[in-house]
């Protein structure tokens, strides 16, 4: 048996480099690709194993810079830090070397060994760009590697390469080398470090701390080690700046472009002019000052509507199975074996789970789209077309990145506002995310909007309750930035990547991965929650009925109608039997309770008891009041038809858009609650967002629908 | 003594008079007022001072002549100029224009002793066997420094930039907020940038910087500097991408 030595490769590169295509090519797992500034923020590993060596990938976040002035920069600086790595891979996009190489110029002072790979080569070589690679490599002191990601050529040069790096150690970089001065600088200041006990962890050249403390890190000036070779770098860094007349913070940076500068003059050559000239038309009229704003508006109800239009096929489809499915197993199933756990798979897990389980196609289809419009580059473009409108609001351009994923799901939406620099715009952000309906509420205006309202109204509705949503949520921007998050701007600054045609492999990664998401949970907290409430919803049992359903049944049998009438006979009292049952039942007595508040807002007690379900999770609210309704008893009709049935005989059209706003505002579901505590490391803050938005979903819904009745909507049927 | 010491306007005077003496053997009021730019009425008040000192002689109407300590006076005063001057010129490689200009501001402000030795140093510069390699530096550093403020086309902010012009980076103020992540991006002294547009509602900028396409706020925008070029060689990138 031979030892396993694994290795530790990171995967560091700008954003929009095509670093986690790369990363996707070499592991093959699966991961997100997109094309708007830091969508990488969590770490992502990967194993692979390369030439009979063992490695272990890390993909560290997009970053410019190692200077850690954002959030991504210093998960980079702290894996760098605490970690061994044996060797980085440096993926630059081959279009914009110039600024793709300022990181390469600090991470090559690392001292550890690293590999080049210029990507998007083809891009590059059809804008005329030529390389002098062994030039470059000279340069950098590491080899490079072209390559282009969305095609996978040259990932086999690029395994080869990386595991000759690991086979025979390469020295690292060799330091850069910036003017006479700088260098006379670094130099001194490296002299003074290396006096001193190395920082803890993992092995970092004095040099690099010397150039992070020449250039006034924040971050490496703050660790205690360097306290006393503060002023002789501060001496220096005033030397320089005022010997090149610039300002003292960005001293380094404009030493690091002048040198690529100087690098890339030799290096590359221009055979010809050629712009992405494409990408530029487009951006013309995308984000033209006067049609940017409409068209993104008009892209937004396309999503809509392809999501509305495309998934009601599936839909209907995956009805139809769950029907079948809970049917047939009915029938096999004697009612004399084990009746309590047959109701309990056949209602709790089979009527839950498969009302969730309904509405996968649609939201599979809004989240391709939205994958598209993320491939594409077009997000960080509407996030520059929104921004004039969402600082209105006291939020910026890149909050409505995170509000825009929240119509998938709040919970990624939450985690997607790392990329959110200043803190209280990140919480702001957060605190009205539940607000953009999720993909959870869309279950639940699928079921009520084509129950209430006529075809040719249902997308506008359903764009009505989003825009509703957002107003709501941008209304509540502007308190928070009023009140509790006051202060001045932060600073702005954000890529637009040229537009590019994402891979349908990227796509079907991108959506598959949400799509094991949304199975995951409905497969475990909707599974769990679903036991749960079947128990809630079954006991306590009544011990006596009002009605004795046994000597009704025996009468209807008894009374030897034709078989469909029998059917239907024996159908609705035993959905009378299951109401009674139910009205008894914890789940009922809850409802009941909450209803005495609720019903001011057009509520009754069979909604207010899913209301119990939606906190858990927000599908749940329909599979609830499907099991309230007892349209999940197998032996009656088309279910979703007849849930649709019950509905439009207990509401009017304005108890249901009552219900839908309620649920468009409400408390978020568990998952999200978690999931803020865990971003806004704060527990007091979730809570007070759960309590805030439940309170104002009960003033909204209470004022559409009094104010509906005022208005001479019926309120009863 | 005291009456030696005078203000840096009234050494300006003197001096003018010494070189329209050199010239014309005489000064005439006319030709000083023409010669500092000023009215004829303030020279006349100045020459009363200066005669009221015994550095002139002055009566109206007659070209004015300097007297012994005025001519001596004149000569310290034009030493110091010429020197300054030199320094500037052949030490710190400044075109002859703007060491004279930069001359005429500094050498009020020196005194004869501190004069004296600044001389001395760039005499010794200038001409001792063990300077040689500091002459050699010299001669190459300095020309590569030149804050662009001082020449060609006046700065003008980023955020005034109409839609596809050029500009290169001059000067970034000390004061942008996030002046390091600007910088990070690549918003660098000699950077070549253009304007790609504007946002709906006008607050967030787009400019191309290499060949990437960054957006940002028209105020932060404010603070960074550029002067207008149509030959993007001028710049440190020499990337064609950000030609149209």
């Amino acid at each position: 048996m031979t030892t396993m030595t694994s290795y530790r490769v990171a995967l560091a590169g700008n954003p929009n480099s095509g670093k986690t295509t790369i990363f996707n090519a070499l592991t093959g797992t699966r991961q997100h690709v997109g094309n708007y500034p830091g969508v990488t923020v969590e770490r992502k590993s990967g194993v692979c194993r390369l030439d009979g060596l063992n490695i272990e990938l890390v993909d560290l976040p997009g970053i410019y810079s190692l200077s850690a002035s954002s959030i991504e920069e210093k998960i980079v600086f702290q894996e760098l830090l605490s970690t061994r790595l044996d060797l980085i891979v440096n993926v630059i996009d081959a279009g914009n070397v110039q600024r793709n190489l300022y990181l390469t110029t600090q991470l090559a002072e690392l001292g550890i060994p690293m590999l080049l790979t210029f990507n998007m080569a083809d891009d590059a070589r059809r804008n005329g760009l030529q390389f002098n690679l062994p030039m470059l490599e000279k340069y950098f002191g590491a080899p490079i590697v072209e390559t282009v990601g969305s095609r996978e050529e040259g990932i086999d040069e690029l395994k080869a390469a990386i595991a000759k790096a690991l086979r025979q150690p390469a020295a690292p970089p060799t330091p850069m080398r910036y003017d006479q001065e700088t260098d006379d600088a670094i130099q001194d200041i490296t002299a003074a470090i290396s006096q001193l006990p190395p920082p803890p962890g993992q092995p970092i050249p004095p040099r690099y701390f010397a150039i992070k403390l020449l250039e006034n890190d924040p971050e490496v000036s703050a660790l205690p080690t360097f306290a006393e070779v503060l002023p002789l770098a501060a001496s220096w860094r005033d030397r320089l700046a005022l010997r090149h007349g610039l300002n003292s913070n960005t001293l380094m940076a404009d030493c690091r472009y002048g040198m690529i500068a100087g690098a890339c003059r030799e290096a590359i050559s221009y055979s010809h002019e050629h712009r992405q000239q494409l990408s530029d038309a487009l951006d013309k009229v995308l984000t033209n000052r006067f049609l940017g704003l409409p068209i993104f508006l008009l892209i937004m109800l396309a999503v809509f509507t392809f999501t509305f239009t495309c998934g009601e096929p599936f839909v209907k489809l995956i009805d139809f199975f769950f029907t079948r499915l809970a049917s047939g197993l009915g029938a096999l199933w004697p009612d004399s074996t084990l009746p309590l756990l047959k109701a309990l798979v056949l209602e709790g897990v089979i009527g839950g789970v498969g009302g969730v389980l309904m509405f996968l196609p649609n939201i599979l289809l809004l989240f391709l789209a939205i994958a598209f419009l993320e491939g594409t580059g077009y997000m960080s473009r509407a996030a520059f077309v929104m921004d004039g409108f969402m600082h209105k609001f006291g939020l910026h351009g890149k909050s409505f990145i995170p509000m825009l994923l929240g119509f998938g799901c709040t919970v990624p939406a939450v985690m997607a506002t790392r990329t959110i620099e200043s803190e209280r715009d990140r919480i702001t952000t957060i605190l009205i995310l539940p607000l953009m309906s999720c993909s959870a509420r869309l279950t639940i205006y699928l079921l009520f909007i084509p129950t209430f309202f006529v075809e040719r109204w249902q997308p506008i509705v359903l764009w009505i309750v989003y825009l509703l949503g957002a107003a709501i949520a941008l209304g509540g921007a502007v308190l928070l930035k009023s009140t509790l998050f006051k202060g001045d701007d932060e600073v702005f600054v954000m890529e637009l990547p040229p537009y590019r045609l994402p891979t349908l492999k990227s796509l079907l990664i991108h959506t598959g991965e949400r799509a094991i998401m949304y199975l995951h949970k409905a497969g475990t907290i909707i599974l769990a929650a679903s036991i749960i409430l079947f128990f809630i919803n079954t006991f306590p049992r009544p011990q006596t009925y009002t009605v004795d359903y046994e000597a009704e049944a025996a009468d209807i049998v008894a009374s030897n109608l034709p078989w469909d009438e029998t059917k239907e006979a024996l159908c609705t009292l035993n959905s009378q039997r299951r109401a009674e049952e139910l009205e008894y039942s914890i789940a009922g007595r809850i409802g009941k309770k909450i209803n005495l508040v609720m019903r001011h807002a057009g509520f009754d007690w069979k909604a207010s008891s899913a209301l119990v379900g939606a906190f858990a999770a927000k599908e749940l609210f329909v599979s609830q009041l499907a099991i309230l309704n007892t349209v999940s008893d197998s032996d009656c009709d088309d279910a979703n038809e007849m849930l649709r049935d019950r509905l439009r005989a207990s509401y009017t059209p304005l108890q249901a858009f009552s219900i839908i706003l309620f649920c468009l505002i409400s408390m978020p579901c568990v998952a999200t609650v978690a999931v803020v505590k865990r971003e806004a490391n704060s527990w007091r803050l979730a809570i007070a967002q759960l309590a805030a938005l439940t309170a104002m979903a009960f003033v909204v819904s209470f004022l559409v629908y009094q104010g509906g009745l005022l208005l001479g909507f019926s309120g009863v049927v | 003594m005291d009456n030696t010491v005078i203000s840096s306007t009234l050494e300006d005077y003197l001096e003018a008079i010494a070189a329209l003496v050199e010239i014309n053997g005489h000064a005439h009021t006319k030709d000083i007022a023409e010669r500092l730019n000023v009215s004829m009425s303030t020279v006349s008040s100045a020459l009363q001072t200066l005669s009221s000192r015994s550095l002139i002689t002055y009566q109206p109407h007659m070209p004015v002549l300097l007297t012994a300590r005025g001519a001596e006076r004149a000569a310290v005063i034009r030493n110091r100029h010429a020197a300054l001057r030199d320094f500037f010129q052949n030490i710190l490689k400044a075109p002859y224009q703007e060491a004279d200009a930069a001359a005429c501001r500094v050498e009020h402000a020196l005194n004869d002793e501190m004069m004296s030795k600044l001389v001395l140093l760039a005499e010794a510069i200038s001409t001792r066997d063990d300077c040689r390699q500091l002459r050699a530096y010299l001669s190459r550093v300095m020309p590569e420094l030149r804050t662009e403020s001082t020449t060609g086309a006046p700065l003008v902010a980023l955020s005034e930039l109409q839609e596809g012009q050029r500009g290169i980076v001059v000067k970034v103020d000390d004061n942008l907020r996030g002046i390091k992540k600007f910088a990070d991006l690549g918003l660098v002294r000699g950077s070549l940038l253009q304007m790609e547009g504007h946002a709906p509602f006008g607050d967030l900028l787009r400019i191309k910087v290499m060949s990437s396409s960054l957006s940002l706020r028209r105020q932060d925008a404010a603070h960074i500097w550029v002067r207008l070029t149509d030959n993007p060689a001028d710049s440190m990138n020499t990337s064609p991408q950000g030609s149209r």
